[in-house]
């Protein structure tokens, strides 16, 4: 007869909140960066000169067609043999900031293109160099408008960071691995990061559909 | 997502439960059936690892296959991991589990052993020019690790606090991560680690410590007594007839010596 | 020991990845199939039942899409074994992601559902159509329009997403470049091979959709 023994995995709780503070900290950072990195992007496609256009749609293609899990194994087997060599957290960290930035790039780009050109032009009109018309005038209201899948693509990649632990990460999934590596209570430990994920996506949507507009871009831009 | 809903998820799965439960019947399953699964490694040579075709190969795969024959079943090979190797026989995805597993307490809780089939044991391993002498030396050094193998349990066991353990998923993973001087050591087994090191003179790597001698065993699920003693009567006979030391021999380089029953 | 030439690299990745396709398209198929279902309980008229179905699909939206895809794997393999039923790697692998493809495919649906205006709902009733009728034959073919693009782009993700069955043993492309990797201990090669392979499949995938894309806002 097999039945569930829950307490087994949940006695190794002070595991299981170290899990689930190093899952926030690798998608705070890969949000802030990955953020910055989708901005840039975006703006490389859609102002910046030629090259720079095809460098970033080389980037965003390369990194859209291809599995998280193999852009993370490429990053930590891979890079050293270039003599970058990062701790698993570090990697997992460059392999989500480059995650998301790609996609990022996309979502603000479409926010970008459907910025009405008389703003462009009244914000040049005002004497404003083309960067900060780019930075004040086009950005806020575009991710205001994109706002919504933004954050749809960062719980997705916060969701993916399950996957860090199998560089050895020591993150949520990697303490469920070991908890049920060391009890043998896999079905028991998996349920249990599965329901910790689950409120951390719950959780990291609300905060921030609630940030962003406050915070982020102004109240002006909502809607 | 609210509590009432929650409360309903954990009902469906309570309601579900009854299912559960198996008879002990894993050998006239397998009689009748004709065919035995056998969950074996692909990430541990030469106990069994891959060929340029992927087909697996090692001496944990003849084994498999030895028994298969005596059993006078099929051999289905199933590829599993150190970190879920136990999770196979307990779900019974797997009548045998002839995977490098050593016996120790915490396991023989959850599932049975036979007699051993071969030897094995585990050592730390690194550059020549990393001075370890005592497992002291490890403090603040990162060693690779294959999750929830010997070598991990034993390793957090006798590594001093600092010692900064990185566990892996499977044994190429670890390798991997050696390989690439993503770590500083590797505890693995002294077979892998034989092979690593010819395959990479770059690395200077040599044998630093020993951390267990533990013979390997075949698995079986909890209670299944019947299908553990006609296994061990197979073990018993092969080793009678010489075939365990000709086994080792071919794949380790030397004969099987004494191994427990 | 073996030696692994490049091409028995590139040979080896490509025969593992058939098992990348076919997993590919039983996900898609069944995920697409099911997430229809789901689609249509979401639009039952409001009642009772209708309020049942829809609070139902959005409980499987939000564990499929707020859950990810490694756990439910995991837990396809191991937790159904737990139940008594026996799964193989295979079976448990097209599971997951065909549970995984339904939330977000009838996510994807459910948008373009909504994006047909009010409007046409309302003028449809008007012509006393019933409400099966309104759907199927005024909102469904507007719908279909706006749809086509994302679910072709959507097939990139479950492309994708198979990488992880490597995790249960399930060998397809990702599995079979670790098990390389450690016959050949040259990571890098076989990874950026794996990384290639996996490119030349979605790429023309995701060039469609964005071409249908561009096809469908062009016709507007």
């Amino acid at each position: 007869m097999v039945s569930l023994d829950f307490a087994a995995v949940l006695e190794q709780w002070p595991l299981l909140v170290q899990g689930i503070g190093a899952t926030i900290w690798l998608v705070a950072l890969a949000a802030t960066l990955g953020g910055f990195l989708g901005i840039a992007c975006a703006w490389a496609r859609t102002w910046g000169p030629k090259p720079l256009a095809w460098l970033a749609a080389g980037y965003v293609e390369s990194i859209r067609n291809t599995p998280f899990i193999v852009q993370l194994f490429v990053i930590f087997f891979g890079l050293p043999s270039a003599g970058v060599r990062l701790s698993p957290e570090w990697a997992s960290a460059l392999a989500m900031v480059i995650n998301l930035g790609a996609y990022a790039g996309e979502i603000v780009r479409a926010g970008v293109e459907a910025t009405p050109r008389g703003q462009v032009e009244a914000g040049l009109s005002l004497a404003l160099t083309p960067g900060q018309v780019f930075r004040r005038v086009v950005v806020p209201p575009a991710l205001a408008r994109v706002w919504p899948a933004m954050v749809s693509q960062i719980v997705i990649v916060m969701l993916g960071s399950a996957v860090c632990g199998q560089i050895s990460a020591r993150e949520l999934s990697y303490f469920a691995n070991l908890i049920q590596s060391r009890n043998f209570r896999a079905f028991e430990a998996y349920l249990v990061a599965t329901a910790g994920y689950l409120v951390l996506a719950i959780a990291l949507r609300r905060l921030l559909l609630w940030v962003g507009p406050r915070f982020l871009f102004g109240t002006v831009w909502r809607g | 997502m609210n509590r009432r809903t929650l409360a309903k998820l954990g009902f469906v799965l309570a309601a579900l439960m009854p299912l559960a439960g198996h008879a002990q019947t894993a050998l006239e399953d397998v009689l009748a059936r004709k065919q035995i699964v056998i969950a074996i490694p692909t990430d541990f040579p030469p106990y069994g690892f891959v060929g340029t075709d992927l087909k697996p190969q090692g001496l944990d795969i003849d084994m498999a296959h030895l028994i298969g024959a005596r059993l006078g079943v099929a051999v289905e090979l199933l590829p599993v991991t150190s970190a879920n190797r136990i999770a196979y026989l307990q779900t019974r995805k797997a009548q045998l589990v002839i995977s490098t597993l050593g016996k120790n307490a915490e396991r023989e809780k959850v599932i049975d052993f036979t007699a051993a089939y071969s030897p094995f044991f585990q050592a730390v391993f690194a550059a020549r020019s990393l001075p370890v002498k005592a497992f002291s030396d490890l403090a603040g050094k990162t060693v690779g690790v294959t999750r929830g193998a010997m070598e991990d349990i034993e390793l957090a066991r006798v590594a001093p606090p600092s010692v900064d353990i990185r566990r892996f998923e499977d044994n190429n993973v670890t390798v991997a991560a050696f390989v690439a001087g993503q770590v500083q050591a590797i505890a693995t087994g002294a077979s892998v680690a034989a092979t690593v090191m010819q395959r990479n003179p770059q690395l200077n790597a040599e044998y630093k410590l020993l951390l267990k001698d533990s013979p390997n065993f075949i698995g079986v699920a909890k209670g299944e007594d019947r299908l553990r003693v006609r296994v061990n009567e197979i073990i018993a006979a092969a080793r009678a007839a010489g075939e365990l030391d000709r086994l080792s021999q071919r794949w380790l380089g030397r004969p099987a010596g004494d191994l427990p029953q | 020991m073996v030696e692994f030439t490049l091409w028995d690299i590139l040979r080896n990745l490509l025969l593992a990845a058939r098992w990348t396709v076919a997993l590919s398209l039983i996900a898609f198929v069944a995920g697409g199939a099911l997430g229809l279902l789901l689609v249509l309980a979401r639009t039952l008229p409001a009642g009772a039942v209708g309020r049942w179905a829809g609070r139902c699909v959005a409980l499987h939206v939000e564990v499929f899409q707020g859950t990810p895809l490694l756990m439910q794997l995991f837990l396809a393999y191991f937790g159904l074994a737990l139940l008594g039923l026996e799964v193989s790697a295979w079976l448990a692998a097209a599971l997951a992601l065909t549970l995984h493809a339904s939330a977000f495919l009838a996510e994807i649906w459910r948008g373009c559902i909504e994006a047909v205006p009010r409007g046409q709902w309302d003028a449809a009733a008007s012509l006393a159509l019933t409400r099966s009728e309104q759907l199927r034959r005024v909102i469904a073919p507007q719908a279909l329009r706006i749809a086509i693009a994302p679910t072709v782009g959507f097939l990139v993700q479950v492309i994708k997403g198979t990488a992880l069955a490597s995790v249960i043993g399930f060998i397809e492309l990702a599995k079979a470049g670790t098990m390389i990797t450690n016959a050949t201990f040259r990571p890098f090669a076989v990874y950026a091979c794996v990384a290639a392979i996996y490119f030349a499949m979605c790429y023309p995938v995701s060039a469609f959709s964005r071409r249908l894309e561009r096809r469908l806002n062009g016709a507007r």
